[in-house]
């Protein structure tokens, strides 16, 4: 491989008032290499790439592309430099087929749409070996299609430098490696790839170097084949880090949790949910397994009552919840907390402060007509406190956190509340590795304390560590439940996509029937678990 | 590729002091493009500006009639840009500030009429706020319904309203016939009659000046509103139905009935402001809003939906309305709509103020501050 650098910076520094994002980084990217950019949440990865991408310009520094000293100003200036970027949250106009987001861009295409633009981008995609519908609309593509195009597009212009925001935080595992296919070819035709990710060992599989940033700061560049997930983490987090997740013996109570026959229908009116039973216990973590959109939110939203079900029970310490209003069901002890894709749409109010964030649930319960701001504060003092929180203050409004603190609030404030059942989805979505483990040390802690979870989670590897049972989606059916510390990947992999179906591997019982259920003794039931 | 010679950086926090200095820049530049629309017309801009600020007051043989005229044009305005700033905060954009305010003074009229030679005073102003509040609420309810159940768009609901409410208005001022009790019997051609004397606004002696009691009332409600936006539950919801509905319907909020219940103030508010508009004139008129359902959404958005923010933008938008007609009655060639078009200008300077305070601007070759 040549030596010329595709890329080169040197001693970029930025900041943003008074909180410096970048401080004097040194990073190449040689053609025909593949670079990882590891580290923590708010450590600079994104602002970095942004001034690549000539989103943000470096207060000081210099980049050369092939060896020219260049000054980035605008997205246009990256793009004609040979630099693309994939950012996290896609930028595609809904309502525009495929090969019109491409042509949106193109100036050479004149002001008038041509009937041969679906051709020559469908082309353009077959060569680098994408197989893209030109002709689809955006709204009906999925994310990973959303991401296919969005790369397409990059490389449509040209790019040979192509940088990738954790591209792989919304994908499945199938999708992930599809998408590595994807890079691995683009690296033999010569692309410089820059990609960042949390993923361990995604980094470890994909890259040829990892650079890491610790708080705005380059801490060291390592070729990957001499790396550890241990030693990665160590530069990235700056101290030891324990990296087995615990998974700790409770004693079991009774069911808190009994879902019978539920049948729940999405929006567009299809059997989201199709006649599935299962229970759980205090004290015990059920995670949930299944290929993206199997289900998994229609089933959350169900039992919060934010979706009303087609037919079956759903039975809270032997106390029907069908058809309570989601306050009713909070007041029982349910929490719900689903993390969705852009990280900020359901369970925070984004621009109202994190105190206000706080009382989200219960401003109602304080007496006379007031809110009680005081108590929130001192509640948003202590979860900050108590999760390691990095904020300005308590008033600061939450969407000016970074991700990884932005869903601390969110679990700390669901934690407080004291539950007795939690429902938590994707949780640790696009958090780096400290943040993970915090809040595995949550979850742990509650199901300590006799809470019942249910883990709705995408990495399997953490699905296996933490849970105790894993019950498998496909297409809406469960595919059996089995537990954690019998299964393999395999057969989690195999029941996901419908292969391997156990859920009549015990006799005995009825497939997720609880041997002491407490349906049918209505009324009765509180007095051996208290949440 | 060259670095260009200016560029914006983003700057968070700009101080208050800054941020006031940025505002005061906008509105001295605002006035001098004011300043030299004048002068090109010959007029000496500043005595003109002197006469506007001052609004012909000093050297009036009657002073304080000019400050209660004042009063008149801005109690109508500040209540109706509070009430704006109540929905916009839910992020529903009530538009239709003028139908609402119409609709009050129609109802706050119609009780006068009908009632006024029956209740003393202090009732029939009372009443006829009544009426105005909820005559103005249920016509903003009607958007705010179809809004709820039908998904409909509230901003070309409400602002469709304004003409059905103003042709409504105008049908009543213009057809001679003899159930319609709103027209003066004695005059041939249709004429709004006067109210009773006990529809007028209550005017309470202050030495020589009377005090029109709408501007209490309407300082009282600035005054409500600070409390129940940013203390009370409702208040909360509001925010947080504005901020996210889907977090507000999982927090476990009843979004319709928010929605609802708060359109329903908003518009009752400018009801009443309708209403007090009617009984501070003492007689209806066919087009009684003075633009303030459009102006309110102005100082709402000026006042970036600060309760207390407001109370200033309004009192200055006033001086600068209520100056400028006094001032130009001794110039021919400038009217009142020279006030519009200043306030414009502010508008427009102001915004881009607001650009100067979260962004600043680096020079080429410069290294920026702070470093």
């Amino acid at each position: 491989m040549e030596q010329r650098y595709a890329i080169e910076m040197r001693g970029i520094c930025k900041s943003f008032g008074s909180v410096a994002a970048n401080q004097g980084i040194d990073l190449e990217v040689r053609p025909g290499e593949i670079l990882a950019l590891l580290g923590e949440n708010g450590s600079g990865k994104t602002t970095l790439m942004n001034m690549l991408s000539g989103i943000y310009k470096p207060d000081s520094g210099a980049i050369f592309v092939d060896g020219q000293e260049v000054s980035i100003n605008s997205p246009e200036d990256a793009k004609k430099l040979g630099i693309g970027m994939v950012h996290q949250h896609f930028k595609l106009v809904d309502v525009f087929s495929a090969a019109d987001n491409i042509w949106l861009g193109d100036e050479k295409a004149g002001g008038i749409l041509k009937k041969d633009r679906y051709d020559i981008i469908g082309e353009t995609a077959k060569t680098f070996g994408f197989d893209i519908d030109p002709r689809k609309k955006v709204y009906n593509m999925s994310v990973s299609e959303k991401q296919t195009l969005e790369i397409v597009k990059v490389l449509y212009y040209g790019a040979k430098i192509v940088i990738l925001d954790e591209p792989t935080a919304v994908l499945t595992v199938q999708e992930t490696s599809k998408l590595f296919d994807v890079l691995r070819r683009m690296k033999a035709s010569g692309h410089a790839i820059i990609i960042i990710t949390h993923k361990l060992n995604e980094v470890l599989e994909i890259s040829d170097r990892v650079a890491i940033l610790r708080k705005g700061e380059h801490i060291c560049t390592v070729e990957t084949a001499s790396a550890d997930e241990q030693q990665l983490t160590e530069h990235m987090v700056g101290r030891k880090v324990e990296l087995d997740i615990q998974r700790p013996v409770v004693e079991k109570a009774r069911p808190l949790l009994e879902i019978r026959d539920l049948t729940i229908r999405n929006d567009e009116g299809a059997a989201a949910i199709d006649g599935v039973s299962f229970y759980i216990r205090g004290g015990e973590i059920l995670g949930v397994a299944g290929i993206a959109g199997c289900g998994q939110k229609e089933l959350c939203e169900a039992i919060a009552g934010l979706r009303p079900i087609e037919s079956g029970m759903m039975i809270h310490r032997g106390e029907d919840i069908v058809g309570l209003s989601p306050k009713a069901i909070l007041e029982k002890g349910i929490s719900m907390s689903f993390i969705p894709e852009d990280r900020l749409g359901m369970g925070l109010a984004p621009s109202m402060s994190i105190t206000d964030n706080m009382l989200l649930k219960k401003y109602d319960q304080a007496r006379g007509p007031f809110v009680d701001r005081k108590g929130g504060r001192a509640e948003a003092e202590q979860v900050i406190r108590d999760l390691e929180i990095v904020t300005p203050s308590t008033e600061t409004p939450v969407r000016r956190l970074s991700g990884g603190n932005v869903q601390k609030v969110l679990l700390g404030r669901e934690i407080k509340a004291g539950p007795n059942v939690i429902v938590t989805a994707y949780p640790v979505r696009g958090l780096d590795i400290n943040s993970s483990y915090a809040v595995y040390d949550i979850l742990n802690q509650q199901k300590k304390d006799g809470v019942g979870i249910l883990f709705v989670g995408e990495d399997l590897d953490v699905l296996i560590g933490l849970c105790d049972k894993i019950m498998v989606l496909c297409h809406g059916k469960v595919m059996g439940v089995v537990h954690a510390h019998k299964t393999t990947k395999e057969e989690l992999g195999l029941m996901m996509t419908g292969a391997l179906d156990l859920t009549h591997k015990y006799e005995g019982k009825p497939a997720g029937y609880a041997r002491d259920s407490r349906i049918g003794e209505v009324g009765m039931g509180d007095e051996e678990v208290e949440g | 590729m060259r670095e260009p010679l200016f560029r914006a950086v983003k700057q968070e926090g700009a101080g208050p002091v800054r941020q006031l200095m940025a505002y005061g820049t906008a509105v001295l530049l605002a006035l001098a493009v004011g300043a030299a629309l004048l002068a090109v017309q010959g007029v000496d801009p500043i005595t003109f500006y002197k006469q506007m600020l001052t609004m012909g007051i000093p050297g009036s043989r009657y002073p304080w009639r000019a400050v209660e005229n004042f009063v008149k044009l801005f109690v109508p305005l500040l209540i109706v840009s509070l009430a704006l700033a109540l929905a916009f905060k839910m992020r529903f954009w009530n538009i239709g500030g003028e139908g609402q305010f119409i609709m009050g003074a129609f109802w706050a009229g119609f009780a006068a009429m009908r009632l006024g030679e029956r209740l003393p005073q202090p009732v029939m102003v009372l009443v006829m706020a009544l009426c105005g509040a909820l005559g103005g609420g249920l016509y903003g309810i009607l958007a705010a319904a179809l809004k709820v159940r039908f998904g409909t768009n509230e901003t070309l609901l409400t602002l469709m309203l304004n003409y059905i409410a103003l042709y409504f208005l105008q049908f009543f001022a213009e057809t001679k016939a003899p159930w319609n009790f709103f027209l003066d019997p004695g005059s041939a051609r249709p004429k709004f009659a006067k109210f009773p004397g006990s529809a007028q606004m209550i005017l309470i002696p202050v030495g020589p000046f009377r005090l029109n009691l709408s501007l209490i009332a309407a300082l009282v409600l600035c005054a409500l509103i600070f409390v129940y936006l940013n203390y009370t539950k409702r208040g909360y919801e509001i925010a947080v139905v504005g901020d996210s509905p889907s977090t507000a319907r999982y927090a476990g909020m009843k979004v319709g009935r928010i929605v609802i219940r708060t359109v329903f103030l908003s518009a009752a508010l400018i009801g009443m402001a309708g209403a007090f508009h009617m009984s501070s004139a003492g007689v209806m008129s066919a087009s009684p809003t003075n633009d303030v359902g459009w102006t309110g959404i102005v100082v709402a958005w000026l006042a970036k939906l600060d309760t207390m923010g407001i109370l200033v933008v309004s009192l200055l938008i006033t001086v600068l309305q209520f100056g400028c007609q006094t001032a130009s009655a001794a110039y021919p060639s400038i009217d009142a709509n020279f006030a519009n078009l200043l306030q414009g200008v502010i508008l427009f300077t102001v915004l881009a103020a607001d650009l100067f305070t979260r962004f600043k601007i680096v020079v080429r070759g410069r290294k920026e501050a702070g470093k």
